[in-house]
């Protein structure tokens, strides 16, 4: 018997658009073996999604698709719409991006599961239900009895995600297709999702299609990568070799703008790719990235196309690495020095900050925080969502006022509502969002958007003088004077972000609060953004209080970093000093679950079991108690731990008991 | 905060919603040129006779005097006396009208509410499809004419052509309505005419919403059938906006209610207050206005108990984890 689940031959999908039609899977070609998983990488609009669709048959009319899919012996694209039912969630289930909007709203889980072997396996109300306890047992969630009679909002997202994963594993599939499975929710409990995808594999002999925007995700998972770029495979190989040896520029390119272990800002800028993926016609043939290519020589073009380049390892194009052109990666070495920091005095100061928020159900979001910004420095805050770090952000930003404690900037206090600070203070605290496109009116042109704080704050009255100053700024982050008249509607997500940057740096601020500014981005256009920001800092020597749940990001960015969970700091210090032993057990769970960018790194496994606890409890002792790999006993759930100090700028809160350090008794827990 | 408790919040909302409406429609009805004693007395009042009823009445009494009394008298069930019909208790007079618009309603939502959302399904599903388009052109047809036209239409067809129902909807004296049930027919079919487009355009668009949700895609790979995946999954879901809107509009369908009876000469509270308006006849017109109000406030009621009951997010709201 033939041993591949899954081969491709030759796949080709159109969408025929207004005017034409769009190419968005271009003659690919793919096997799956059985019991083998690979993972798909590429951005956003490389054909990742599509294919996935493909396979499972479920694309929009206006879709044309050529070629073979072969499930076993089966061309699936030759089935019918009755027959194909018999494949999908049987043969082939499929998890995906957001469990929370995957799982009907209106029906309880033990329906929704049920109705799988209902269907497929013409079960019995009792067997199906059975069944269903079953694999949710399978998974390790307790109490799966009350579990199937509950909504899918009332319960956590990384349940949501182990119950759709349960119900793909009903029928026992043969492949099981994952579309970013993990990207909607938190390290920790991304961790424990992809070991349990890995156990599951071989548990019941499964093969994965694991599609993921994220490499270090993917290394977790897969045994083999698939690179795609606008709808073609450019590459494809073993995780070791295509990390250390790609042979596709693309690939290359996609590895190193990555931030990473061992990339800090001050030695290393991050790799970008200038240009975006375009959306190619039907009669557009080629090497796709040649637009983008810095390795691109005249005769490369003709030479495109896969061929083997090692053991199972094919690439369509082998000058990742080629000598006839000058290798632009080795530019992006830098040495930025860090002489600008100022450390007599901080700029900002928390001091012994909360913010509650509701009457009747309290939810502690920030509980008693103590910290300071230098002048020119960056403080990385990281932890997981829920975590408080988003409203710190807000409440210096002042759209929330503090419940409890002070917010200094430069010895004012400013603890109020942005409304009752003065123009002088609005000016010298920026803030960049997250989401660029709801924080800029898409009606707005870039002129408009980046004018307003000019005119309003700096009172610059002349349009002139605005525009020459708004011109400058565009230049230093990288977008034409083309742009003044752009409404930021039209703008991609990336050029958006830098409008944003634009309008908070033409003030000439301060400090600069950027909430998870990168996270709604692809890679290739994050690290832009990252230099970007890595550069004007440098040379504004602006402080930035910088938000992410990213701590590859957050390494490269910060010289402090900040560690917190449920409104609490765990840790505080120096980059090198937060990033190394001595661990809070915390900081420790996190860097454990990271995924790894370079598959050669092993590191020591620690997975969180529970979930964070209820914000609106008040908390006596740790708040990490109870999720702890390292808890000494109760009392760390009865006693607020102490401040171990282990030099001027390092300090965790804990119970163990650290060699050399300084321990300071605990202040007032929650207020 | 749990379900039951939300209804009993909902009811005491209820509560303060008509103490409010009754103290505007009261004030209302006061800054209306001309008081009651005049329009009692019309051309025979003198000064002399005017300020002898008022004070009979407590008509000078304060307005707030004027409004316990009214007030205090509804809580009673004491609805006042039309001045039009003499010294008629409006008890008497308003509560017949109101079983026969009641029905006339209940008839009207009978055809229009599983109709329009029926079409709407099919039109959703269909979107874009042959089937789809008909509907919605009907829809838009139907919801461009107003009830007078359409009415008039129907009668020229039905009644006058056809001979199938009767031209007017008078109810013989002495007869009740419930031996003369064809004649709600017509006026009933110019109801769902305004209501129809509006609803089934409402239903069209939350189906297609709901048939591209995240969820409904996840159903169809899990390999269910098509017809099961709509029925069991996007149903529910997809008519809980129907049913807001439904319940929103209920306002919509006492103006239209209004207008049909008129134009039909159908017993019901619509042209009751008509006839108020144009007599003049402020106790009466309280009296409707006020009773319109309650309707309309316990049909939001019942359409939010009814909403929560197919949203389990709102049933179960506060145990989230
Ligand atoms: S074929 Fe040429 S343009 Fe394309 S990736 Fe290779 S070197 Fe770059
Ligand atoms: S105090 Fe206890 S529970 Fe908290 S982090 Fe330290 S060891 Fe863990």
């Amino acid at each position: 018997m033939n041993s591949s689940i899954l081969t491709i031959e030759n796949l080709n999908v159109y969408f025929d658009v207004f005017g034409g039609s769009v190419s968005a899977v271009r003659g690919l070609n793919l096997t799956l073996d059985h019991n083998e998983s690979i993972g798909i990488i590429g951005e956003s609009g490389c054909g990742k999604s599509t294919l996935s669709y493909t396979i499972m048959r479920y694309l929009a009319p206006n879709s044309r698709v050529t070629g073979k899919v072969m499930f076993r012996e089966d061309n699936l694209l030759e089935k019918t719409e009755q027959e194909i039912l018999a494949f999908r969630g049987n043969r082939i289930a499929m998890v995906y991006q957001n469990p929370y909007s995957s799982l009907n709203p209106a029906l309880t889980i033990g329906f929704q599961l049920d109705e799988v072997t209902r269907f497929h396996q013409k079960a019995s109300k009792e067997k199906a239900r059975e069944k269903s306890i079953q694999a949710l047992t399978s998974l390790n969630m307790g109490d799966p009895e009350g579990l199937v009679k509950r909504y899918p909002h009332q319960i956590s997202g990384g349940m949501q995600q182990r119950v759709c994963i349960a119900m793909a594993l009903l029928c026992q599939p043969d492949l099981m297709i994952l579309d970013e499975p993990t990207t909607a929710l938190d390290v920790t409990t991304e961790a424990v999702i992809l070991d349990l995808i890995r156990d599951l594999k071989d548990k019941y002999a499964m093969s994965l299609m694991y599609i993921s925007h994220d490499i270090g995700v993917i290394n977790k998972v897969a045994d083999r990568i698939v690179v795609m770029y606008s709808g073609e495979i450019v590459e494809s190989g073993p995780n070791e070799e295509l990390f250390a040896h790609p042979h596709h520029p693309y690939t290359r390119a996609l590895i190193n703008c990555i931030p990473r272990e061992g990339l800090v800002k001050e030695n290393f800028r991050l790799n970008t790719i200038p240009g975006y993926v375009k959306q190619r016609g039907t009669d557009e043939g080629g090497c796709p990235f040649a637009e983008r290519c810095s390795m691109k020589v005249a005769g490369c073009i003709e030479r495109y196309g896969m061929r083997e380049v090692g053991e199972k390892h094919a690439a369509a194009c082998d000058r990742a690495y080629a000598a006839d052109v000058a290798d632009s990666f080795a530019k992006l070495k830098v040495s930025r020095s860090k002489q600008h920091a100022d450390h007599t005095k901080p700029i900002l100061e928390v001091q012994d900050l909360y913010k509650h928020f509701g009457k009747k159900r309290k939810i502690y979001a920030v509980n008693g925080v103590s910290v300071g910004v230098e002048r020119g420095t960056v403080l990385g805050i990281v932890g997981e969502s829920g975590c408080g770090k988003t409203t710190m952000g807000q409440t210096a930003v002042g759209l929330y006022t503090p419940s409890k404690g002070r917010i200094l900037f430069n010895d004012t206090d400013i603890s109020v509502s942005w409304k009752k600070r003065s123009p002088e203070m609005l000016k010298q605290i920026q803030f960049i969002f997250q989401n660029p496109g709801r924080s800029l009116n898409p009606s707005h042109t870039v002129e408009q958007i980046i004018s307003r704080p000019l005119k309003k704050l700096m009172g610059i009255s002349s349009r002139e003088e605005r525009k020459t100053r708004i011109i400058k700024m565009l230049e230093q982050v990288g977008l034409s004077e083309e742009y003044l008249s752009k409404k930021s509607s039209h703008l991609s997500g990336g050029e958006q972000q830098r409008v944003a940057i634009a309008r908070a740096f033409c003030l000439s601020p301060g400090l600069i609060i950027c909430d998870e500014p990168t996270s709604a981005l692809d890679v290739s256009v994050q690290s832009s953004v990252l230099n970007l920001l890595g550069d004007l800092q440098a040379e504004t020597l602006a402080a930035y209080v910088f938000i992410s749940h990213d701590l590859h990001v957050i390494n490269y960015i910060s010289d402090y970093i900040m560690v917190m969970y449920l409104g609490r700091v765990c840790e505080y210090g120096t980059r090198e000093e937060v990033m190394q032993p001595p661990f809070h057990p915390y900081t420790e769970a996190l860097l454990s679950s990271v995924p790894e960018i370079d598959p050669s790194q092993k590191k020591r496994k620690i997975r969180l079991g529970g979930q964070l606890p209820d914000p609106a409890k008040k908390i006596r002792g740790c708040p990490f108690a109870g999720r702890c790999h390292m808890q000494i006993g109760t009392i760390c759930e009865t006693q607020p731990p102490p401040l171990v100090k282990f030099s001027d700028t390092h300090s965790l809160s804990c119970h163990l008991d650290f060699p050399d350090a300084v321990r300071e008794p605990a202040g007032e827990a929650t207020g | 905060m749990n379900f039951t408790f939300m209804i009993i919040k909902r009811l005491g909302s209820l509560v303060v919603t008509l103490v409010v409406m009754s103290v505007v429609i009261f004030l209302l009805v006061e800054i209306m040129p001309g008081d009651v004693a005049e329009m009692i007395l019309g051309q025979s009042a003198t000064p002399e006779s005017l300020e002898a009823l008022r004070e009979e009445r407590g008509l000078n009494d304060p307005v707030f005097t004027r409004y316990l009394r009214w007030a205090g008298g509804l809580l009673q069930g004491d609805l006042g006396e039309s001045i039009y019909m003499r010294g008629v208790p409006i008890n008497t007079l308003l509560w017949r009208r109101v079983g026969h618009s009641m029905l006339l309603a209940l008839t009207a939502f009978i055809i229009f509410v599983p109709l329009s959302i029926f079409l709407g399904i099919v039109a959703g599903v269909k979107a874009k499809k042959t089937a789809d388009s008909i509907i919605s052109f009907l829809g838009l047809a139907t919801m461009a004419l107003p009830e007078f036209v359409s009415g008039v239409f129907l009668i020229s067809i039905f009644a006058v052509q056809l001979r199938i129902f009767p031209i007017i909807s008078v109810i013989p004296i002495g007869e009740s309505v419930f031996s003369n049930l064809d004649i709600l027919i017509l006026p009933a079919l110019s109801i769902t005419f305004v209501m129809f487009g509006y609803v089934s355009r409402m239903q069209r668009s939350s189906m297609i919403q709901v048939m591209n949700s995240d969820y409904i895609r996840a159903a169809m790979l899990k390999g269910m059938p098509r017809r099961y995946v709509i029925l069991r999954h996007a149903l529910k879901n997809a008519m809980l906006p129907t049913i807001t809107i439904i319940g929103m509009n209920m306002g919509w369908l006492f103006g239209g209610l209004i207008v049909v009876e008129t134009l039909f000469a159908y017993p019901g509270m619509g042209s009751l207050l008509m006839t108020a308006i144009r007599t003049r006849d402020v106790p009466l017109i309280e009296a409707c206005v006020l009773l319109i109000t309650v309707v309309f406030a316990v049909s939001t009621l019942i359409t939010d108990v009814m909403y929560g009951f197919l949203n389990p997010r709102i049933r179960f709201q506060g145990d989230v984890q």
